[in-house]
């Protein structure tokens, strides 16, 4: 009774109300939620929003988490832009985390103005490589990039899970498995009360920027995207340019390792990436992979989370039903996706002559 | 003639977005005629097809089978009611016998003896004359022979309308000849056949009557006694087309591209090209013909360094260009270019504008880590001037373009980077009349200028009047390589099937 | 193009300008947070979910003990739950504290270093850190139980009933608390039975309910048939149950979980220290001191013994709980020996609180290991 047909003719406008429907929708349907467990929904919107932008400290905090969704959606959007589905960013980030705790750990005794550099190259080097193996065996035997980037992420996770039950175990936690709380030269500064990464993140987003629009690679990256064939046809060197990139888009989410233990944690644990990594796979897209949008995009997922932890104390609302307030905001708006591409033909059983149409 | 009518279309109107691909378009098939549905590309004759086997819906208008109205949900209600599709693209398992392929899909079919359904796939064949070994794999068959198949396979579940689309495209003459006798057979047969074709000289030759299709719009059926080729053309394209091309006296012979023994081989390790040699003048066309897959392309893409050599030698200029990529000899400052048969899916970017377009080339050039885009956006605007390409402008993705436009685009981006070798593979493939001679007098402007042309091309009179030589490949060899005045379409017909020029030229063919 | 560069920067000078105002203020924060001195708002965070029926459960019955007691004086809670044992708790904390909390009990030992960093930011606020070690003078204090006491009640109940002489021990994680939960429990099991085995299995979890009821399962399969544990879930027991063997539980009453296997369970009173410091500190007298009771503070307990005891278990264990209570005994008096038999704790001698703060070796009796 349905069909699905590609839509060719959406205005901008159209699409934007799609959107905007689709969050509209998701309100009204955890919003009844929200009322079965007895809470007002309008008040708990509200409050979420309150939650990111209600104190100075609240703000602060979402910038915090928006910082490394950024640079991560940055370094994946370079692979999604030659169609490579880089699945791998959480990996690359714990290997960079990994990199940049080795010197944090064992060279502690070099001055901040050292240290911190080293840690941010080793983290670059770390993550760039974590992308580079997938990419090499891509290249050269033709493996499935998504399952390769995939598995990578288990072996970067149970490698830090070892380090952190065995060799890196800190001796002073009497047992516990924990790595060692980094010394200060370890920690990078702050500026404005939010650690140096947000600097960091938006001269990223202007260089990724530039990049990809300005540049000679980014030019060549866009028509291996679009088509390898061409590519080879313009005398490009595909192979040697996935792998450069590759390596570019690694030790772009490494860096966010690097943020994440030295800005953030101020130490190296399994959950350091935390799902950042997928993450920012929904919010690159959902940006079209384009840098400035990755800001917004990425901003507005931070608010969502930051709303989600504020309820629960708020309201006291369990965290198990504030994430799923998160999780039918997201679906609603990635399934209104569908809906902007396509549209609905409902038809009439009896009139085959009538074909109506559904939003 | 049975003046009983079979289908009947009134006022079909299909839309894609903002694209009105059929408007109002009605059309009357009688029982045992061959209808020929005439109309450049883009002039809705596939969509209007697709409506009729119940791929698409239509938005409104309806349909009429021996006067009943009907509606389509689906390929299978069409085919439940005798209508058989045979696609361009046949839509065979390679793997399986023909006998296997014809049952496929069908309801029942397990339990029916080997032998009985056989038996019938052999009754069908003699009472239309199709040539099939119901046992032979179909990657055993050549193209007519796969055709065949397809069309029994349509014949087998009951169809009596059979719509082909543009089934000769992959034939050579012969096997158009045999395909055109069978559809004769069946027309006796009481079969309706709506044949689906650009190509004016088949049209007289086979249909009963025409109808003609332009910008979406039916502009009229005619019966074929009552008109002619240049009638039609004008039906199709609007007014009056001289449809004839100019050949260029060609002046000098200098060689610039010498090919010797020349054997290249695919992933399965199959000879896709095999031991060919040729020479190719400058100012001069080298026509290639060949039924489709015969190497052409692989020929092409192996004197543009993007296919593998496995032997032999390429000289431009007496230099040998084997085992340099196509980065190289752009850099050697070669000027050879290569117009891929896949426009937008090897020589443009789709989704970028003509400007994008033109750097992709031209920018490994420029020094420097950023791209500069000022020379690419005059030589857009240059181009756009001169060869009057249709654009909203010149950052407008190419790929909204339509054919012709995008030919130009490509075309004309090879043509200013002034090559002196030319390869261009099927240039007016999907253009209507008057974009396909705007290319053919870009290439003999080309040619004046002393260019050397390689021209892959499917139309043998398009090559017989445009070339200068024509090369045949059969299965990755030459077969003969011809004065392209001193030939007819018969002989060519033949060197395509695999025979040797001089055993053609033996048989005083 | 040039439009959209110039919106990125006018975008990252409005975010600096706000960021900027974030630094001035957060001075401002701590003063709102200090002038609720007198009305205090309690934060909790939680390793699990409330609703565990463990260790969790138990902290959250004592905040609404606490609640309950002092709701009238104007003392209110609120809470966090599933907060990890990293940089998230610092978050949880600092959270909490934007919210108005001013006074935080962090319940889980992960989340030490994290206090200890929060509680240096905000010294208006008063930390309380469960089971760790770390602690100022000022405001941040750490608190435990001497469940061991009480855990040693439960091995006599289990060695009672152990038929086979084996008794599974599903541990969490190799920290000196559960290492010491482990040796008391082992000591109780020998004082009745001293040929009788305790068998550890670690998890390296506290809360992972799948994950301990298979740990379970393969001790029972082992041959063991009373299964203890120091873990978060009823996970275990509920594997007992299933086995038809018998269970010791850990944290508070689960006698509904596994009805047929379930003996009784070393647990929590956290209510009677979390309103005797809070009634502290709206008195104005409260002081940074570490804390560690034990039964006769009321802060431990054993649950109930049930039926599924072994018989004369209730008058066998109430004896000893006497002589806890009057101080005539003490689980950690000599001489305890280790795995390899040598002496550890001499005739005569009790275990200092700071060897059993770091206890890293198991007594005899323990079959299993620690690693280095």
């Amino acid at each position: 009774m349905f069909r699905v047909v590609k839509r060719t003719d959406l205005t901008r406008r159209k699409s934007a109300t799609f959107r905007l429907l689709a969050i509209l929708a998701a309100l009204v349907t955890s919003g009844v939620f929200l009322m079965l467990l007895g809470f007002n929904p309008l008040k708990v919107y509200v409050s979420m929003l309150d939650g990111s932008f209600g104190s100075a400290y609240r703000f602060k905090e979402a910038i915090i988490k928006t910082v490394p969704l950024v640079v991560t959606s940055l370094g994946i959007a370079v692979a999604f832009r030659m169609k490579f589905w880089n699945i791998g960013a959480e990996g690359q980030i714990i290997m960079g985390a990994f990199g940049a705790t080795y010197f944090a750990l064992f060279f502690n005794q070099l001055p901040a103005v050292v240290l911190i550099p080293l840690m941010m190259l080793a983290a670059i080097v770390a993550g760039g490589l974590w992308a580079f193996i997938p990419a090499f065996f891509k290249a050269h035997f033709g493996t499935n990039e998504t399952l390769f980037t995939l598995m990578m992420n288990y072996i970067a996770l149970k490698w830090i899970n070892y380090l952190q039950y065995g060799p890196w175990k800190d001796p002073k936690a009497l047992g516990f498995g924990k790595i060692a709380m980094f010394k200060d030269n370890a920690l990078m500064p702050k500026l404005f009360g939010i650690h140096m990464g947000w600097v960091l993140a938006v001269i990223l987003v202007v260089i990724m920027y530039i990049f990809i629009n300005k540049t000679k690679r980014g030019y060549e990256i866009q028509v291996i995207g679009e088509s390898e064939n061409t590519a080879r046809y313009a005398g490009m060197n595909v192979k040697k340019i996935i792998l450069s990139s590759l390596f570019l888009s690694g030790a772009i989410c490494g860096l966010v390792g690097m943020f994440q233990v030295s800005g953030v944690n101020g130490t190296l644990t399994y959950q350091v990436a935390g799902g950042v990594g997928y993450t920012a796979i929904i919010t690159t897209w959902l940006a079209g992979l384009s840098a400035p949008v990755i800001v917004i995009v990425c901003f507005l997922f931070a608010v969502l989370q930051q709303g989600g932890t504020f309820i629960q104390t708020a309201f006291q609302i369990p965290a198990s039903a504030a994430q799923l307030i998160q999780g039918l905001i997201l679906f609603f708006v990635l399934g209104s996706e569908f809906f902007v591409q396509y549209r609905l033909i409902i038809r009439d059983g009896k009139n085959p002559e009538k074909v109506k149409e559904a939003a | 003639m049975n003046n009983e009518v079979y289908i009947k279309i009134e006022n079909l109107t299909k839309t894609f977005g903002p694209v009105v691909a059929n408007n109002n378009v009605s059309l009357e098939v009688r029982k045992g005629e061959i209808h020929a549905l005439l109309g450049e590309n883009g002039s809705g004759k596939s969509t209007l097809m697709n409506m009729l086997s119940g791929i698409y819906t239509p938005d409104s208008g309806a349909i009429y089978i021996k006067g009943k109205k009907v509606s389509f949900r689906n390929p299978k209600d069409s085919m439940a009611l005798g209508i058989g599709m045979i696609h361009q693209h046949f839509k065979l398992v390679e793997v399986l016998t023909a006998k296997e392929n014809i049952i496929a899909g069908q309801k029942g079919t397990f339990f029916i003896g080997s032998r009985k359904l056989s038996q019938k796939i052999r009754d069908i064949s003699d009472r239309y004359g199709l040539a099939v070994d119901p046992d032979k794999k179909v990657y055993n068959m050549s193209v007519g022979e796969k055709q065949t198949v397809e069309i029994l396979k349509v014949l087998y579940r009951g169809a009596e309308i059979l719509i082909l689309d543009e089934p000769t495209a992959v034939l050579t003459p012969q096997e158009t000849q045999s395909l055109f006798n069978i559809l004769r057979k069946m027309r006796q047969a009481g079969c309706s056949i709506i044949i689906i074709t650009h190509k004016l000289n088949e049209v007289m030759e086979i249909s009963d009557r025409i109808t003609v299709l332009r910008k979406g719009e039916t502009f009229g059926t005619v019966n074929k006694t009552d008109t002619s080729a240049n009638e039609l053309t004008n039906l199709m394209v609007g007014r009056a087309v001289d449809l004839s091309i100019n050949r260029v006296e060609k002046k000098n012979d200098s060689t610039i591209l010498k090919v010797k023994e020349l054997t290249v081989t695919d992933e399965e390790n199959v000879k896709a090209l095999n031991t060919v040699s040729f020479t190719l003048d400058s100012g001069e066309i080298l026509g290639v013909a060949g039924v489709a897959g015969s190497g052409q392309k692989e020929l092409c893409e192996t004197i543009a360094g993007l296919y593998p050599v496995a032997s032999g030698v390429i000289e431009y200029n007496d230099e040998n260009i084997v085992g340099k990529n196509p980065r190289d000899i752009i850099k050697m400052g070669i000027s050879m270019s290569f117009i891929p048969e896949d426009r937008l899916g090897m020589g443009l970017i789709a989704s970028m504008g003509m400007v994008d377009n033109m750097i992709l080339k031209e920018y490994q050039n420029q020094k420097g880590l950023f791209i500069e885009k000022k020379t690419a956006k005059n030589l857009s605007q240059k181009l756009v001037e001169k060869l009057d390409i249709n654009t909203p402008g010149i950052y407008h993705p190419v790929r909204q373009l339509s054919g012709g436009n995008i030919q130009k685009v490509l075309l004309g981006r090879e043509i200013e980077s002034n090559p002196h070798l030319l390869i261009t593979a099927y240039p007016v493939r999907g253009l209507d009349i008057n974009a396909s001679y705007t290319i053919y007098d870009l290439l003999n402007e080309q040619k004046e200028k002393g260019v050397g042309i390689l021209f892959i091309g499917e139309d043998l009179d398009v090559l017989m009047e445009l070339c200068d030589r024509i090369m045949v490949l059969c299965n990755g060899e030459v077969t003969g390589i011809v004065d392209a005045a001193n030939v007819t379409k018969e002989q060519l017909g033949l060197m395509m099937a695999g025979e040797k020029w001089e055993d053609v030229i033996g048989r005083g063919a | 193009m040039k439009k959209l560069l110039a919106l990125m920067l006018a975008v990252a000078m409005i975010s600096a300008a706000l960021l900027s105002g974030c630094g001035a203020g957060s001075s401002g924060d701590d003063s709102a947070a200090s002038t609720g001195a007198k009305a205090v708002k309690a934060g909790f965070i939680y390793i699990g979910p409330i609703g565990d029926g463990g260790y969790t459960y138990a902290h959250d019955q004592g905040r609404l003990f606490l609640e309950k007691e002092l709701g009238a004086k104007g003392v209110t809670t609120t809470f966090l739950e599933n907060v990890a044992e990293d940089a998230s708790s610092e978050k949880a904390m600092k959270d909490l504290i934007d919210q108005g909390c001013n006074v935080i009990f962090a319940t889980s030992f992960g989340y030490m270093e994290y206090v200890d960093r929060v509680a240096k930011e905000y010294p208006d606020v008063k930390f309380f850190h469960c089971s760790g070690y770390l602690s100022n003078d000022t405001n941040f204090v750490n608190y435990f139980g001497r469940i061991e006491q009480t855990r040693y009640l439960s091995g006599i109940a289990a060695a009672l009933k152990s038929k086979s002489g084996k008794i599974g021990y599903v541990a969490a994680k190799q920290i000196p608390e559960v290492i010491r939960g482990i040796n008391s429990f082992t000591l109780g099991v020998q004082s009745v039975s001293p040929t009788a085995t305790v068998n550890v299995k670690w998890t390296d979890t506290w809360y992972d309910p799948t994950l301990e009821k298979n740990a379970a399962t393969a001790l029972l399969n082992d041959g063991c048939d009373v299964i203890a544990q120091h873990q978060d879930t009823t996970g275990p027991q509920i594997a007992a149950e299933e086995k038809n063997a018998f269970a010791i539980g850990y944290n508070s009453d689960s006698s509904k979980a596994a009805p047929k296997a379930y003996i009784t369970a070393p647990i929590w009173n956290w209510g009677v220290y979390y309103v005797d410091q809070v009634q502290k500190i709206l008195d104005g007298t409260w002081k940074a001191e570490n804390y560690w009771g034990g039964l006769k503070e009321g802060v431990v307990d054993l649950a109930p013994i049930t039926e599924n005891a072994a018989p004369g278990t209730k008058e066998t264990v109430e004896a000893i709980k006497a002589k806890i209570l009057d101080g005539s005994f003490n689980v950690f008096a000599g001489p305890i020996k280790d795995q390899t038999g040598a002496v550890r704790v001499a005739e005569g001698a009790v275990m200092s609180d700071e060897d059993q703060l770091s206890c890293k070796w198991f007594v005899q009796g323990v079959n299993g290991k620690i690693d280095k």
